[in-house]
């Protein structure tokens, strides 16, 4: 949405078309590429930091914010968040060209299951336990 | 009071970047890697619980929704989406990579459809009010698409329940 002339991610409950709160998404605008995981406790988006596009996760359960550090040479220009948070697709801008890179989560977030889904061994093979 | 949180908020990211740059940042997956690099330039990706929806043009080619079976780590076959009369912008798959949503450009217009992998069947989605659609997002669950889409000037949303 554009509000003040700059593109800000929103939070919307369906059920009750409540706007939740955002707490670390105030700034760094324009925002970008906002993705859920399941339960909608991760929301993963681009935000602007400095002259940068800066890859953030906010953890809505713990109220944390992870940045997520790209490798050297990676512009990030849209994401993906799997479903349960445990893989990060990007499109990214590197030497002049664009390709998709995708990481693993794991060791940063906990899974956010869908109800009745029990978590299970992963490996590169599972884009998501 | 705002001007005092900035420089806090701006403050926490550098550190947590820091603290972040020590534990390693992101794990590259290098097999998945290596697969999508082989299908040429990519965008769009989306993740479902497995499978990973991208558009990927190799050597200038036109470009294809591709869909990624993770355990296999190879392309599955899209009968009947990819056409040589249209163009992907971009694509959204649902966790069980059987719905994929896609907007694409077709005989100089902009159409949103619906393509069912295990019907092999492309439904086109009606837009109502009339408007053009840019993005899409599929949930997990297959049952909701939200569209941006553009009337009279105006970039909206849109929520389709899906049948």
């Amino acid at each position: 949405m554009e509000r003040g002339g700059r593109t800000t991610v929103l939070l919307q409950e369906r059920s009750s078309g409540r706007v939740l709160p955002l707490r670390h998404l105030r700034d760094h605008q324009p925002h970008s590429s906002p993705a859920l995981s399941w339960n909608g406790r991760y929301l993963a988006l681009l935000v602007q930091q400095g002259g940068r596009r800066q890859a953030v996760i906010e953890d809505r359960a713990t109220g944390r914010l992870q940045p997520l550090l790209l490798p050297m040479g990676l512009e990030p220009r849209r994401l993906s968040l799997a479903p349960d948070g445990q893989r990060l697709a990007l499109e990214v801008i590197a030497g002049g060209g664009q390709r998709v890179e995708l990481f693993d989560l794991s060791g940063l977030l906990e899974p956010d299951l869908a109800p009745g889904q029990r978590q299970s061994g992963g490996g590169e093979g599972a884009l998501q336990p | 009071m705002r001007s005092h949180r900035k420089p806090l908020w701006t403050g926490g990211l550098l550190l947590t970047l820091l603290l972040q740059g020590c534990q390693g940042g992101l794990r590259p997956l290098p097999n998945l890697n290596q697969q999508l690099a082989r299908l040429g330039s990519g965008q769009s990706p989306s993740l479902g619980s497995g499978w990973l929806a991208l558009i990927a043009s190799r050597d200038g080619g036109r470009p294809q929704v591709q869909l990624i079976d993770g355990q296999r780590q190879l392309p599955v076959p899209l009968p009947g989406l990819n056409r040589a009369d249209s163009l992907p912008i971009q694509v959204s798959v649902d966790a069980r990579g059987e719905h994929l949503a896609v907007v694409r450009q077709r005989d100089d217009r902009t159409e949103l459809v619906l393509y069912r992998r295990s019907l092999m069947a492309v439904q086109p989605l009606a837009i109502e009010p009339a408007g053009v659609p840019r993005q899409v997002s599929l949930s997990a669950d297959g049952r909701v698409l939200a569209v941006e889409v553009s009337r009279g000037g105006l970039w909206q949303i849109d929520l389709l329940e899906l049948p």
